[in-house]
């Protein structure tokens, strides 16, 4: 009897410990309208549910606490726990969010509607609308300053960089670029703007204060997405083609150091903590695509769903 | 199995994308419309995998056990004409170009004014996480607007002058289902588009709505003796059921003077709306056209373009359009 105690506790001391507990990620099928939940241990989906009406993006709330979806079509925001995937609450009336985020300081959640040219800014305490602010044509991504005063928002189809001035709530002044901004990010010393040129093979960079481009830095066809590694110095850089790559930034240098074939339309990312794993939603391909960083190489390629479009865990290295 | 035909269907799609649409995206400078152009891939090869499977079980039946016997298969080629250009994409594209930017400037300036339209998820929640349901109901829903746009194309003068066309054909086979004025195919796309906008079709269920659509509006155009039996005629839309609507000489009756049989998917509509007819044989199809000109176009793409658009113009300035549904 004190036997099969022992190997009772032992069993379940082994199945809660850290070290072999299987991890969930989970991602997000736009064209499916679902999210695949993927043991991050054996690299298969195990379970897959249906989430709304043209799911887009999906962030991780700043605490971690839910992993936010942001679905364009049913205007809602859709919140799963970041660990198992299940769902907490959904939010409605958020008018068509295609891509999301918080500001640094937390005040604020803006959410672009790409289909509508419109961008909304929400309290982030209790994502009540503030302002509505017309953005011809097609705002895509988002990225802030470290102050919180602004949000920079790429306009796909008319080629610019948009900011928008959180505390007077009005545009700012608009920047031109490349052909087809997608990605944007803030470098971590607050001085540069990178914004993937998906229309060409780079990523432009901005300094926004003087508003002048100081460097085109050549990575692949179909500049797309960033991912900080979270050392505070590089950052990914997806390039979004069938073929398909993925760049890693010197932020320091402004220059690539190291580059990946990720195949099959690489687009939004997500890091293991530890760095060792580069997780890559392929959208052209139904697949998740994993680098393994120390090899420098494709190591897993994870069916999923439709078009998959934002991959996330919880144990994920930080977004700098 | 089942892994392999999706990587099958998946690689083509890349092969495609790859070699043929993003580099013209590219060099138009429309890369903001990749992701688009990879979705309209897979749309055209699931129409022509559904093409595929239409003509593998429909053709035979019209083989071997055709409602009519013709000398030769001439008068179907327009109909294969306009067959390819709707499943190759070319009409999809030129009714999305025509129509996207009106609906999207229209639902954007509804929501800067804080309008949400409302969707049928807001009263049935469920159906967010029953994609089943959420399926069927929505098939129920378009079967039902598409009945209505039917009979009304058939009801309203100028209109029936365009739709008259799809009327013309005198070889009704499964590929008379794609044979449109092409101005008929622009409202059928302000139509759909609408019901989009005021109930929210969720965009994931939208292949396989139109596959579903697609695939028995091609079987109950073939031109076969199949028949799903007494009971059967009343549950789906088939080659008999729809001959009849087809039919060059319509049954007696003031409720069938404009047509009878005009459901898509499911009979019930008709019954419910008093236009079901189940005749007995098997009718020949047509209209009575009455000039020379819409004649000889019946087999001729342009001239049904063409005839079209003068009857329309007869009809909306109060004349007579010349072709009439009896």
């Amino acid at each position: 009897m004190h036997l099969r105690l022992i190997a009772f506790l032992a069993f379940v001391l082994v199945q809660t410990s850290p070290g072999v507990r299987a991890e969930t990620a989970i991602v997000l099928n736009s064209v499916d309208e679902s999210v695949s939940f993927v043991d991050t241990r054996t690299y298969q989906e195990y379970g897959r549910a249906p989430v709304c009406k043209e799911p887009h993006h999906l962030m991780a709330m700043p605490d971690d606490s839910a992993v936010i979806v942001a679905c364009a079509v049913s205007n809602e925001l859709v919140f799963l726990d970041p660990r198992t995937g299940t769902e907490q609450k959904r939010i409605k009336n958020i008018s068509d969010p295609y891509q999301i985020g918080f500001s640094p300081d937390k005040a604020w959640f803006v959410a672009n509607s790409l289909r509508l040219d419109r961008v909304d800014l929400y309290r982030a305490a209790d994502f009540s609308l503030i302002a509505r602010i017309p953005a011809e044509k097609t705002p895509s991504h988002m990225a802030f300053d470290k102050a919180s005063q602004f949000v920079f928002i790429t306009l796909q189809d008319s080629n610019e960089i948009l900011a928008i001035d959180l505390k007077s709530r009005q545009t700012a002044w608009r920047y031109p670029v490349g052909p087809t901004p997608a990605g944007i990010h803030m470098t971590p010393d607050d001085r540069y703007l990178l914004v993937g040129i998906m229309g060409a093979d780079y990523v432009e960079v901005i300094d926004w204060r003087a508003r002048r481009t100081v460097k085109r830095i050549t990575t692949a066809r179909g500049a797309h997405n960033f991912l900080p590694r979270g050392d505070g110095r590089h950052v990914f850089v997806s390039n979004r083609t069938v073929s398909g790559s993925i760049s890693l930034l010197d932020m320091q240098n402004l220059s690539v150091v190291e580059s990946y074939d990720v195949p099959g339309g690489p687009d939004d990312m997500e890091i293991r903590e530890d760095g060792k794993e580069l997780w890559a939603t392929a959208r052209f391909a139904r697949k998740v695509q994993v680098v393994n960083l120390e090899q420098k190489k494709l190591s897993h390629s994870i069916r999923v769903g439709r078009s998959p479009h934002g991959v996330s865990f919880i144990s994920h290295a930080p977004r700098q | 199995m089942n892994a392999f035909l999706t990587d099958l269907f998946v690689n083509t799609q890349g092969w495609l994308f790859d070699r043929l649409v993003q580099p013209a995206l590219f060099a138009l400078g429309l890369a903001g419309y990749v992701e688009m152009g990879f979705e309209g891939i897979e749309f055209v090869l699931m129409g022509v995998l559904e093409l595929g499977i239409a003509y593998t079980i429909l053709r035979p039946l019209e083989a071997f056990w055709p409602a009519e016997q013709w000398s030769g298969r001439k008068a179907v080629r327009v109909d294969v004409m306009y067959t390819l250009l709707n499943r190759l994409g070319i009409i999809p594209v030129v009714v999305f170009a025509l129509l996207a930017p009106a609906f999207m400037a229209l639902d954007g300036w509804l929501r800067f004014h804080d309008v949400i339209p409302r969707q049928l998820e807001d009263w049935l929640p469920g159906l967010d996480t029953h994609p089943l349901a959420s399926f069927l109901i929505y098939l129920l829903i378009l079967d039902f607007s598409e009945y209505w746009r039917h009979r009304l194309s058939h009801t309203i003068s100028w209109w029936w002058a365009l739709h008259g066309i799809h009327h013309s054909q005198r070889q009704m086979s499964f590929w008379t289902d794609s044979r449109n004025h092409l101005l008929d195919d622009l409202i059928g796309g302000v139509w759909f588009a609408g019901l989009s906008l005021l109930i929210g079709v969720p965009p994931g269920h939208f292949i396989g709505l139109l596959l579903t659509l697609r695939l028995v509006e091609n079987l109950s155009h073939a031109n076969t003796r199949l028949g799903f039996g007494r009971w059967g005629e009343y549950l789906i839309v088939g080659p008999r059921y729809h001959r009849w609507h087809h039919a060059i000489d319509l049954p007696e009756g003031k409720r069938y003077r404009y047509g009878c049989n005009f459901a898509i998917l499911f009979p019930f509509w008709d019954a419910l709306f008093g236009t079901l007819y189940l005749g007995a044989g098997l009718p020949a199809t047509g209209i009575h056209e009455d000039t020379p000109e819409a004649i000889t176009a019946r087999n001729d793409f342009w001239g049904q373009q063409k005839l079209g658009l003068i009857l329309m113009w007869r009809a909306l300035a109060g004349r007579r359009p010349g072709s009439s549904a009896t």
